[in-house]
């Protein structure tokens, strides 16, 4: 590298991570707990992804879905293309190439005090995720927390023992449900919306997060609606064609938005220019 | 670990995709340094009975033929279908245009009854059995094939692009065909030759298949805007677009 | 400013192919031109209308490595580091690298375009033969005050060279005699200039370009987006031949080793179908009319906002000669725009 830019670091290359446990979630999705190798934190903030490298077959933005305030962080992976194919077969021990993290996160500390709703339909469990444990580490600062889950189906469901201890606590309200139902299952069965109305924090009051398969927000959005939850209390978790991360190749725009560099976690009355948002 | 086992078919062609892999030079060194090539008819005598990579080249045009390439898709982890024959069925789709007794008198004269020469309507090989990937053009590129080889290799699926001939025909600073009067279907043709036709100042004649959602309602518009009618786009369609899906 | 006789001028440019640098400069392809290494000084065509690519290709290659990599292993970076003149850049496709400059400096400093960047010198040259679809005048880009090494200017019996940049005045030390620009020589240059502004305006904008995000601002849902893209054959014609669009791909192949490899970036367009796909098929800007959308928006639009108000459209008129239906004019949008839903 040349004198001039040896100062600039080269944004599109990885740094190397070590995967330090992996374990089958579903069918499709994995969980992985990763280290980088230089031994700093990434120093994520809840709801921003990394790019996961695969040296000779590409990269693919991953939500982090564990809280900042635990050490190394976690990814779950959706074995949806050749990249997330090739982390799949990786074990424990494996290196990866790590860049990020990009994208903004939920505004943590503007949350303070409010009470919170957590809306998530299947993988969009992940990336909420970091933020549900930021919360319940610092229980005590934020108000009423209530989380709603979506699952297409009771195989597909993840996470599944910290399901199980969140429906424990006390300090939440947990309420899941199946879109289809099976022997198995004793519990709510329907899309996400259909539990909305369970909700008992007053949703007018309430602040909002909402992370889902694109099909989701809009009928979410429509409820949150009918609820009358202003749309300034409402954050929408997107998901794009996050390519390089850093706001120039020009995949992930929405309309004027680079949502690499001012989402994925979008709040939605900023969303009103934004028509190829939702 | 073994090396993964490829073997090469041929059906209905001018077996000129196979001449490609042998013209790769230096790089089939390389090739045959990561794979085990065990049956390969064009270049060696032996045979084998399974295979974790069939390419398959050619048209199928007879019904032992669908029998084979049926067989060869059974003993093939990866089935990978080359060239315009074998993609979506090439110059031999020609022949679905006509009459088949009529098409075998023409070509075979009296001897058209003839058992060997029984022939049927032309299909592409996944009109018959399920192709994992397709390596377009007539010929193939070998730049596609080796990067392709490589990607399969690495268990990854590889980039073929779904866009316009276009693409690449602008990137090489070839003045479009349209600007003197021609037919080029690159607008409606998947790219990744490299735009080699137009390069060698040649419409493209369209041997890499159309694009997966080629806008042909604006095609037939457009001829109407340079003094053409749809039946000159027909016409040129016909080549390789015979009776294909998007075909007009 | 110097004068060069026609004949000094041929020195200078063989001098600079002499150089160590490498001399890149526009070449007749065809019946067309295109910027290309220079190996002649005679090969030179400055009186070109238009280059069937804009010099982007030098700034912004097609593809190009980004990084080295072992399997399994670590990733090293790779820049690029020759010595490059650009010879014979038009006004137009100058602003268009400078805005590229803001893009891929600012934010996210970008080490591969900018080291490549540096290590070239753009030696502009006004317009000669207004190409035929050229709107320059219309975005005030027909002419440039800034941004060029050296600019060029044909006052007939010669040259006028401004070297505005140390890299261009060490450049103008290799120029044979010449002499101090004439107050005629620079009345001239003003006269070319002059001319310039008003007359490379095949396709005239009704309003300043400044204009046009307003205008955009109410346009969105307008019906010419999608009587335009009915017949857009999503073939990104615009976007290859456009020398603002900077959007590419990313992707990685191996060594026949299979244990190394590289990565690189390539050219991609927004027109293109699967642009917005993401891994599981769903296409987030699926319609033909979306896509052609937001090209229109992009260049006078989101673009500007992020380089301070300049319109992301030069007026080369290369996407215009490159659309086979001819949807692809801007001017023809923003006029029929500014018919129909009026200044506010």
């Amino acid at each position: 590298m040349c004198e001039c830019c040896s100062s600039q670091k080269d944004i599109y290359l990885p740094e190397l991570a070590t995967i330090r446990k992996k374990q089958k979630f579903t069918r499709l999705e994995m969980y992985y707990h990763v280290e980088l190798d230089s031994g700093k934190e990434l120093g994520h903030k809840a709801g921003q992804f990394v790019e996961v490298s695969i040296a000779g077959i590409g990269e693919a933005p991953i939500s982090i879905s564990s809280s900042p305030t635990q050490s190394g962080f976690e990814l779950v992976v959706r074995n949806a293309g050749s990249v997330t194919n090739a982390i799949h077969k990786l074990d424990s021990g494996a290196k990866i190439g790590i860049r990020g993290p990009f994208g903004k996160g939920y505004p943590v500390d503007e949350m303070k005090g409010k009470n919170l709703v957590f809306i998530c339909g299947g993988l969009g469990l992940a990336p909420q995720r970091s933020f549900i444990n930021y919360v319940l580490d610092n229980r005590k600062d934020y108000g009423d927390v209530e989380i709603l889950l979506g699952t297409k189906c009771f195989e597909d469901r993840f996470y599944v023992d910290e399901l199980a201890k969140l429906a424990q606590r006390k300090d939440v309200s947990f309420t899941e449900t199946l879109d289809i139902g099976c022997d198995q299952w004793k519990g709510n069965v329907g899309v996400v919306t259909t539990i909305i109305p369970k909700v008992k924090t007053d949703l007018s009051k309430a602040h909002v997060l909402v992370c889902g398969p694109p099909v989701m927000y809009k009928f979410v959005l429509m409820s949150l609606a009918e609820a009358k939850t202003p749309k300034q209390n409402i954050f929408v978790n997107l998901e794009r064609r996050m390519k390089c991360g850093v706001g120039k190749c020009g995949h992930c725009q929405m309309n004027d938005q680079y949502v690499c560099q001012t989402g994925p976690v979008y709040r939605f009355s900023e969303l009103g220019h934004v028509p190829e948002a939702i | 670990m073994s090396k993964p086992r490829v073997a090469i078919f041929d059906f209905a062609c001018c077996e000129g995709c196979q001449l490609q892999i042998v013209n790769l030079e230096e790089e089939i060194l390389d090739l045959i340094g990561v794979v085990d090539v065990v049956e390969w008819r064009e270049a060696m005598s032996e045979q084998s009975q399974e295979y974790d990579i069939a390419l398959i080249e050619g048209s199928i045009t007879r019904p032992e033929d669908e029998e084979r390439v049926r067989e060869i898709r059974k003993r093939a982890k990866i089935l990978v279908a080359l060239g315009a024959c074998a993609t979506i069925g090439g110059v031999n789709k020609l022949k679905n245009n006509f009459d088949i007794e009529e098409v075998k008198k023409c070509v075979y004269g009296k001897d058209a009854q003839m058992p060997h020469l029984a022939t049927a309507m032309t299909k592409s090989v996944d009109e018959v059995v399920p192709v994992d990937f397709k390596i377009q053009g007539c010929p193939i590129d070998r730049k596609e094939f080796t990067y392709v080889v490589r990607c399969l290799l690495m268990g990854k699926t590889p980039v073929i692009p779904d866009y316009p001939v276009c693409v690449e025909c602008k990137a090489k600073e070839n003045v479009c065909r349209w600007e003197y009067g021609e037919v080029c279907l690159g607008p409606i043709i998947r790219a990744g030759c490299g735009a080699r036709c137009p390069s060698s100042h040649f419409r493209c004649f369209g041997c890499r298949g159309y694009t997966d959602n080629p806008n042909v309602d604006a095609a037939k518009e457009v001829m109407d805007k340079y003094g053409l009618t749809v039946e000159d786009l027909k016409q040129k369609m016909e080549l390789f677009g015979s009776k294909q899906g998007h075909t007009i | 400013m110097r004068k060069l006789t026609k004949s000094e001028f041929q020195k200078f440019v063989t001098a600079l192919i002499g150089s160590d640098q490498q001399v890149v400069g526009v070449q007749a392809k065809g019946d067309r031109f295109a910027f290309g290494p220079l190996e002649r000084s005679e090969d030179l065509r400055l009186d070109y209308d238009v280059t069937l690519l804009p010099p982007k290709k030098y700034v912004l290659p097609q593809v190009e490595t980004l990084m080295t990599y072992e399997v399994g292993g670590g990733y090293q970076s790779h820049m690029d580091s020759e010595k490059l003149i650009l010879l014979g850049v038009h006004p137009y496709d100058l602003v268009a690298i400078n805005q590229m400059d803001k893009l891929f400096g600012q934010d996210q400093y970008d080490a591969h375009y900018m080291a490549r960047r540096k290590n070239i010198t753009l030696i502009a040259c006004d317009v000669v033969t207004p190409s035929k679809n050229v709107f320059a005048s219309s975005m005030g880009t027909a002419v440039v005050t800034e941004g060029y090494d050296i600019l060029i200017t044909d006052i007939a019996n010669g040259y006028v060279l401004d070297a505005a940049t140390d890299k261009g005045r060490a450049l103008m030390k290799l120029a044979p005699g010449g002499t101090e620009a004439s107050p005629d020589d620079l009345a001239k240059r003003k006269a070319v200039q002059d001319k310039n502004k008003t007359q490379l305006n095949q396709h005239p904008l009704k309003c300043k370009p400044s204009y046009l995000p307003k205008l955009l601002e109410r346009a969105y849902d307008h019906p010419i987006w999608e009587e335009k893209a009915r017949t857009c054959y999503s073939c990104g014609s615009c976007n290859t031949t456009c020398p603002t669009c900077y959007c590419f791909d990313v992707q990685d192949d191996v060594n026949w080793d299979l244990a190394t490899g590289k990565r690189w970036r390539a050219w991609d367009g927004c027109l293109l179908e699967n642009f917005a796909t993401v891994a599981g098929d769903h296409n987030f800007r699926k319609k033909r009319e979306s896509r052609f959308r937001h090209r229109l928006y992009r260049k006078a639009k989101y673009v500007p906002e992020k380089i301070g108000g300049e319109i992301a459209c030069v007026g080369c008129g290369r996407c215009i000669t490159a659309c086979i239906p001819d949807i692809a004019n801007p001017v023809a949008i923003y006029n029929a725009l500014l018919e129909d839903i009026g200044m506010e």
